[in-house]
């Protein structure tokens, strides 16, 4: 008699934590419902949005050698250096996501912030080698002087010829040239990445003299096992599927001379043009 | 300020504690609002911004040999229909059928712009102008910026409102009368509209299941 009061009871509960997990379940679907129609044109289910690069070029498929890489990286570095503006290039193998290359570009850069966050003059160049397809994503401050018709130039009549010869190298040099060509003397740089300048303006200067010796014992220890080492080359990693890279931006910004990429907090409003090949 | 002045003191009369933390509260939906209202003016310019490039597309297109005349008045029929249906740029609305309205009237546009664009490809030297080449990546990079630019309109229209919604909150729009805004909802069609990729190299995967 005990024994069966006890299994109504214990019956009835479990009755009840079902239906309240059942309506619990309905509800989350639901406001995932609302949040998907609100979100108009909103990111699909499979999207991935890929961590902050560590550097400013960077080649997640492996079409560029560590040398080219690690020249178009200083390069770009040193765009900023003297303009301000910062120029992307983003490698990937495949495009995690659904919608539009041109959607779907347009969140990554705005979620990697590239440019400074009161001009907005930030610029990506993403490239999927096996969707062969690019997008240059410009910043709203780059709008003027990279406009659309630009944009599509540089990647339909440039880079698609060299990329549709199978060089990736020569059409990135490319793409990385015409992108500068386009943009110098919009803005006049600080001298200073942001990675650079945003150090000393938080930390203060006691920090800052820790940081160089830290930086200089570093390379110092480095240099002997490493000739001209490139900080990047554990970034590169197994690609199965997801993302990879995403590592600690300071480790890889001081070792052998790889000058790391910071966003600034610049935002995209979906300007820009690409082509496929 | 007058509503301002009578709304707060009711505020510290009925509610010491809601109404101290109202302020912050009241000045923080306040932000939220302009929010509100700058992107909707960002919403506004670059529609404008697709509005300004129909002359032009519709020049070009008219200069090539007999190209199909309905599809051109179609597309200058849209474009007038678009700029009567004026909302104040510098204000989001409240009402959702006047955002329903405009919406409709923007839609149309899309669907006339997809369409020209399609049509298009039947005249190959057309195509192969570099007027042309150029303001179809100029509707492009529009299209693009509208769909950032409603998306962005849509997100602040979201933080405010669920802020207006969350206690204390809530009771402040009563008293200084703010509202709830009406969002861009995803029509078909009109949210994505011309997808104007000419992709006939590749077999849709959609048509070979």
């Amino acid at each position: 008699m005990r024994n069966r009061s006890w299994s109504l009871v214990l019956g009835a509960s479990l009755g009840f934590g079902a239906w309240s997990l059942e309506l619990l379940r309905r509800r989350v679907s639901k406001t995932v419902l609302i949040l998907l129609t609100v979100l108009a044109g909103g990111a699909s289910a499979a999207e991935v949005i890929p961590p902050k690069p560590a550097g400013y070029f960077n080649d997640y498929a492996g079409v560029v050698s560590k040398e080219k890489a690690r020249i178009f990286n200083e390069r770009l570095a040193q765009f900023e250096r003297d303009t301000s503006s910062q120029v992307l290039v983003a490698v990937f193998r495949k495009m995690e996501s659904e919608s539009s290359i041109d959607d779907y570009t347009q969140r990554v850069a705005q979620a990697w912030g590239v440019g400074k966050k009161d001009r907005r003059n930030g610029a990506v160049l993403f490239v999927f080698i096996e969707d062969r397809k690019m997008f240059i994503q410009v910043g709203y401050g780059l709008e003027g002087t990279l406009p659309d018709a630009t944009a599509f130039d540089i990647t339909e009549r440039q880079i698609k010829p060299l990329f549709k010869a199978n060089d990736y190298e020569g059409g990135l040099a490319t793409g990385i040239d015409l992108i500068c060509k386009a943009i110098r003397g919009e803005y006049t740089g600080s001298g200073k990445t942001t990675l650079e300048g945003g150090r000393k303006s938080a930390n203060g200067r006691g920090f800052l003299l820790f940081l160089v010796v830290v930086i200089i014992l570093f390379i110092a220890t480095r240099r002997g096992r490493r000739g001209g080492g490139y900080g990047y080359s554990g970034m590169g990693g197994p690609f199965i599927g997801g993302w990879s890279g995403g590592g600690s931006s300071s480790s890889s910004s001081s070792g052998g001379g790889f000058s790391g990429f910071s966003g600034g907090g610049g935002s995209f409003g979906g300007g820009g043009a690409g082509s496929s090949w | 300020m007058n509503k301002f002045v009578r709304g707060f003191g009711k505020a510290l009369l009925l509610f010491l504690l809601p109404g101290l933390t109202g302020c912050g509260s009241y000045n923080r939906l306040v932000t939220l609002e302009q929010n509100v209202n700058k992107k909707w003016a960002d919403v506004q310019s670059v529609y404008q911004r697709r509005a300004d490039l129909i002359p032009n597309l519709v020049n070009t297109v008219a200069g090539a040999a007999n190209f199909e005349k309905s599809t051109l008045t179609e597309v200058t029929n849209a474009r007038a229909s678009v700029g009567q249906v004026k909302l104040d740029p510098s204000k989001a609305p409240t009402d959702a059928a006047e955002l329903e309205k405009f919406q409709q009237a923007q839609g149309q546009l899309s669907t006339a712009l997809s369409r020209l664009l399609v049509v298009s490809e039947n005249y190959p030297q057309l195509k192969a102008t570099a007027a042309f080449q150029n303001l179809q990546v100029q509707l492009e990079g529009t299209e693009n910026r509208i769909s950032v630019e409603r998306n962005n309109f849509n997100s602040a229209v979201q933080e405010y409102n669920t802020a207006l919604e969350k206690f204390p909150t809530n009771m402040l729009n009563k008293m200084f009368g703010f509202k709830p805004r009406p969002f861009f909802n995803a029509a078909p069609g009109a949210v994505k509209a011309p997808d104007v990729k000419f992709d006939f190299n590749k077999a849709t995967p959609a048509a070979t299941p």
